[in-house]
């Protein structure tokens, strides 16, 4: 019987960029057995959002990631909206609207770019990322920031996308859709890529449901369930419908993701063009009242879970997030179990992994 | 809070178990400081993740309350969570990090629990 060897990968590790340990166990070249540990950065921001005033928990909760920032910041206005409650103008919610879906073609070519770096394909990596500016130039001329756009306020948003705004806008996706789809070719089709994720890193269905998993992660594993379902914000008026692959391997995660891409592309065209005029921003009066509401939002990597409570006065009795991370990071104790050792970076990849929402 | 249903913690894992057997997914679980008392609330999404439904129950600080990690182990960070910087006391945690998920060794003790000075901050 051959020995076994415990390893740390992590928590500084070339396809990490944030610190989290996996220890894993080998046998071979064989992985047994992983224990996932976290913990190298909490922040405390549950905590921090209970010691301010509720206004400045958007100031927080919206750095708790640096990729979905715009959700963060989603989330924290519209679950404190829930609780007085606040009605906010349709035109709200398509701004809103057009700036989730923004972010989540910037955080999928992210990753896209992650994947093709991960198999040594750096120019393909550096294509991605170049495509990605494109879209982080959008943000900045509309909300007026690239990373932490820091646009919402509870009842509104601050500023407002105009008819030149809007042409600038749909021209560059369309730019960004053109010159993704000959990368992505790439990448789907590549023999390499193929070979390297498709059978690997399983998780079926009924695993995915039972582990908890969310966004892409699940989806990938045939079910077709997406808070944008809800009908929050615009999405109800929109023509969406989740993108479900059934293998279940890092392979149909990436196809997932290089779909989404395009659909959240489209779906921005589309809000665009259906977005109503009216005011961008409701004046909210006094204090979060005592009251508790739940607010999903469908970030990047998947659902993204704020609970509020509020108890009349200026500041939250408690504010919870769940992370799309904190939810997929269970599948890794059967997605690596089995696995060859130098499948683990793509398993682990192939998850979309932010640590720095887990350790919000 | 619609759709939270009010039950004792013995009946968390039945309850739990009717939901995951129904198609349901865990989500969440939330723990608020009551003061003398701890409030969690187990969330579970049905129906393509469209509904939300809650299992919530309130105990003493210094009670033993049970873990929905055998029966599913999307449960077992959370619970490992909630132990860690509440003090919940969670028995039977299907992976138990002893403490020491999120908090080192010289970390602060339950520093989600309130103390007097946070609660002056939220005066009107």
């Amino acid at each position: 019987m051959a020995s076994r060897t415990t390893v740390p990968f992590g928590p500084q590790h070339p396809v990490l960029p944030e610190p989290i340990q996996l220890r894993i166990t080998y046998e071979d070249e064989k992985v047994v057995d992983v224990m996932p540990v976290i913990g190298y950065g909490h922040r405390g921001i549950e905590k921090a959002c209970e010691l301010h005033e509720y206004a400045k928990n958007i100031y927080v909760c919206e750095r708790v990631c640096g990729i979905c920032s715009y959700q963060h910041s989603t989330s924290v206005v519209e679950v404190m909206e829930q609780l007085w409650p606040v009605e906010i103008t349709p035109r709200i919610k398509y701004l809103r609207t057009i700036w989730a879906e923004m972010c989540r073609t910037h955080s999928h070519l992210l990753w896209l770019g992650l994947l093709a770096d991960a198999f040594g394909f750096e120019s393909m990596f550096y294509q991605f990322w170049r495509i990605r500016e494109k879209v982080l130039d959008i943000l900045e001329m509309t909300t007026g920031h690239r990373v932490i756009q820091s646009v919402n306020i509870v009842g509104g948003v601050r500023r407002d996308i105009d008819a030149d705004q809007k042409k600038i806008i749909i021209d560059t996706l369309e730019l960004v859709r053109k010159e993704s789809e000959d990368l992505v070719k790439v990448v789907i089709n590549d023999y390499t890529v193929k070979a390297r994720t498709v059978g690997v890193g399983v998780i079926t269905k009924e695993q995915a449901i039972s582990l908890g998993c969310v966004g892409p992660t699940l989806r990938a594993s045939g079910v077709s369930e997406d808070a944008r379902l809800t009908k929050y914000d615009a999405y109800g008026e929109l023509n969406y419908e989740p993108i479900v692959e059934t293998a279940g391997d890092c392979y149909a995660r990436a196809v997932v993701r290089a779909r989404e891409l395009f659909q959240a592309i489209d779906l921005q065209i589309e809000a665009l063009n259906k977005m109503p005029e009216g005011e961008i921003a409701v004046k909210v009066k006094g204090n979060p009242p005592a009251n508790e509401a739940v607010m999903r939002t469908e970030a990047p990597r998947g659902e993204l879970y704020y609970y509020a409570k509020g108890n009349g006065t200026r500041i939250l009795e408690r504010l919870k997030i769940r992370t799309p991370t904190f939810a997929n990071l269970p599948s890794v104790l059967i997605l690596l179990p089995g696995c060859q050792l130098a499948d683990v970076p793509v398993n682990v990849l192939s998850i979309d992994p932010c640590i720095s929402c887990t350790e919000r | 809070m619609e759709n939270i249903k009010e039950i004792k913690k013995g009946e968390l894992i039945t309850e739990g178990k009717k939901f995951l057997d129904a198609g349901g997914k865990f989500v969440t679980a939330v723990c608020n400081d009551l003061n003398t008392q701890l409030e969690v609330t187990y969330f579970f999404s049905i129906n393509r993740g469209v509904e939300i439904k809650g299992l919530r129950y309130i105990v003493a600080k210094d009670e033993e309350v049970p873990s929905l990690s055998a029966t599913t182990l999307s449960t077992v960070l959370i619970e490992n969570e909630m132990k860690e910087l509440f003090g919940l006391k969670v028995k039977d945690i299907a992976i138990d990090f002893g403490g020491h998920m999120l908090l080192a060794e010289d970390s602060p003790v339950t520093p989600m629990l309130k103390t007097k000075k946070d609660a002056l901050k939220g005066e009107k």
